[in-house]
């Protein structure tokens, strides 16, 4: 019963680190395999504001503005400027794989290979649907609600939300349809990007402690929770996060916690032989 | 007509128009001009670079010589969300819809430069024009039939009232009593109501039908041009598109 409830907060922590990502591959076409470093570069940044004496959920802050930021510029300045020369798609993925390592090794070389945590009360326990929950674990399951309904609010309901959807789906009509595609994409990685970095702090504090390396393998969850979901869709995500999150950590707790990524791998396979497109993903018709 | 959906038109020309992918000309040396009031159509086999002529003068293919113009303004390689700001309106020939939205999302998205408050009353106008369209409101534009498909796609474009319709196959799979329906009252209402038409069209004796003026391209270029009525007796026009012989008088009667 205790693994269901790791698997639980897991599944939001990862829910909302995938809701930034789908939103994020779907818009701009980019796989942005640099996802985890800049999650991790993000918590960072929260730690260091929170031992300056400002509390923990404040310091919050300062690790989404340092993922929307870092988003922005490495669209700018690395990914757009390989997209504008025409090369295979696959040129891109391979460039983020680099900057992946970069970001994650860069920050190892800063900040040491020590393990840190966030000063912070964990809070009193609360019994929650017949689960034990600490108040951090509650708050992330709310972050994660609030996360999951403010998307599909943005996209569904608000100009800029459909701009992205129409950006996504054909790119070229959305430009003849007076769209400014690349402001919109621009924003994406600035409204994905604080979601990578609210994730990446979240999954911090979750772990309790943490290092420079801690996310290095979190991109197999993200992309095997995407792909069940299928890529663009934020409900999709959140089934795909519970059903990694929980079969990870139930999969830990039975069987063995080696085989955690394993399990994230095999999905990910499975989907991409079957329904690349997702559970719920339907395939673009053109 | 009874809703007016596009504007007066303004003169859209092209001239010495070269344009093509990777740096390398598709078409070159076109002159081609559409004015107010008028249906000018662009005929010609498959590959003979009527779409890339089209994207050319909307922005989305890249202009390597020449100019393109909408009544005095220059449009020579403006960005395609531009053009679509000063009253271009294009219908590509494929992925016409944004099949993951629904129709009403699809038309919110062809209004997108329209005020909010706007957007609800256009959206009304399009389907008083397009009724079948009403009862598929919240469906998929992905799941919709070729032909509700082509009506959509057409009701996307009406949302910014264009005053220059640029038309890339709207009669592709379309029933052959829609598809005169959508040329004989649709398109050519829009020219008689002043607005500027300019569309390719595969079936020579339709297109021929409906429009002021015609050119045939062939290999890229402007191979011919000229009024329905003349092109329908010209030799070399009969052979190659109304099929050898078999229409020896106007289509036009
Ligand atoms: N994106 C592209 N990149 C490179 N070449 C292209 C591209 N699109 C079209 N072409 C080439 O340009 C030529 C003209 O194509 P285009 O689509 O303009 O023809 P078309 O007259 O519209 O044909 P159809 O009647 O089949 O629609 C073709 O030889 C085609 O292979
Ligand atoms: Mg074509």
């Amino acid at each position: 019963m205790s693994s269901l409830g790791f698997g639980l907060i897991s599944a939001a922590v990862l829910a909302i680190a995938t809701v930034g990502f789908t939103m994020q591959f779907a818009v701009t076409n980019v796989l942005n395999l640099a996802y985890g470093s800049i999650m991790i570069n993000s918590a960072f940044v929260s730690y260091y504001v929170n031992q300056h004496g400002v509390t923990a959920w404040v310091a919050l802050v300062g690790g989404v503005l340092t993922g929307a930021i870092a988003s922005w510029l490495l669209n700018r300045f690395v990914y757009t400027p390989f997209q504008r020369r025409n090369l295979a798609p696959i040129t891109v993925v391979i460039v983020s794989l680099g900057i992946d390592l970069m970001g994650t090794f860069g920050l190892q070389a800063i900040v040491g290979g020590g393990f840190v945590s966030f000063t912070q009360n964990q809070g009193s326990e609360y019994h929650f649907a017949g689960l034990l929950l600490s108040s951090l674990q509650l708050i992330i399951i709310g972050i994660c609600a609030a996360v999951l309904v403010g998307v599909h609010g943005l996209l569904k309901y608000t100009r800029l939300g459909k701009a992205m959807r129409a950006t996504s789906a054909n790119r070229s009509l959305a430009r003849n349809s007076g769209i400014k595609t690349n402001y919109i994409i621009s924003t994406t990685w600035l409204i994905s990007g604080a979601l990578c970095g609210l994730a990446g702090t979240v999954f911090a504090m979750n772990a309790g402690v943490f290092e420079a390396t801690s996310a290095q393998l979190y991109i197999v969850l993200l992309l095997a929770a995407m792909f069940l979901g299928g890529p663009g869709e934020p409900y999709g995500a959140m089934f795909g996060a519970i059903t990694i999150g929980v079969a990870t950590e139930v999969s830990a707790a039975y069987i063995n916690p080696d085989y955690k990524d394993v399990i994230a791998f095999v999905v990910l396979i499975a989907m991409l032989m079957f329904r690349p497109f997702g559970i719920f993903g339907s395939e673009k018709t053109n | 007509m009874s809703v007016e959906l596009s504007k007066k038109g303004q003169v859209l020309t092209a001239t010495g128009l070269a344009a093509g992918y990777d740096g390398r000309a598709i078409v070159s040396d076109i002159d081609i001009e559409a004015t107010p009031g008028k249906v000018i159509s662009i005929v010609g086999p498959n590959g003979s670079g009527k779409s890339t002529l089209l994207k050319s003068l909307v922005g989305v293919v890249r202009v390597l010589d020449g100019t393109v113009k909408v009544g005095d303004t220059v449009i020579t390689n403006t960005p395609s969300e531009e053009v679509a700001k000063i009253g271009v309106g294009y219908v590509p020939q494929i992925d016409d819809v944004f099949p993951p939205l629904s129709v009403k999302e699809n038309l919110e998205i062809g209004g997108y430069l329209l005020a909010r408050h706007e957007i609800r009353g256009r959206i009304d106008a399009v389907l008083e024009f397009f009724p079948k369209l009403k009862a598929m409101m919240s469906r998929k534009a992905g799941k919709l039939s070729g032909g509700e498909r082509k009506m959509l796609a057409m009701g996307r474009v009406l949302m910014l009232s264009p005053s220059v319709l640029v038309l890339d196959e709207p009669t592709a799979n379309l029933a052959p009593i829609v598809a005169t329906q959508l040329l004989e009252e649709y398109i050519r209402g829009f020219a008689d109501f002043g607005s500027t038409v300019l569309l390719v069209e595969q079936r020579a004796k339709a297109a021929l039908r409906i429009s002021d003026w015609t050119y045939v391209l062939g290999g890229g270029r402007v191979v011919l041009d000229g009024a329905p009525d003349d092109l329908a007796q010209n030799p070399i026009f009969i052979e190659s598109f109304l099929g050898g012989g078999a229409a020896t008088h106007a289509p036009k009667d």
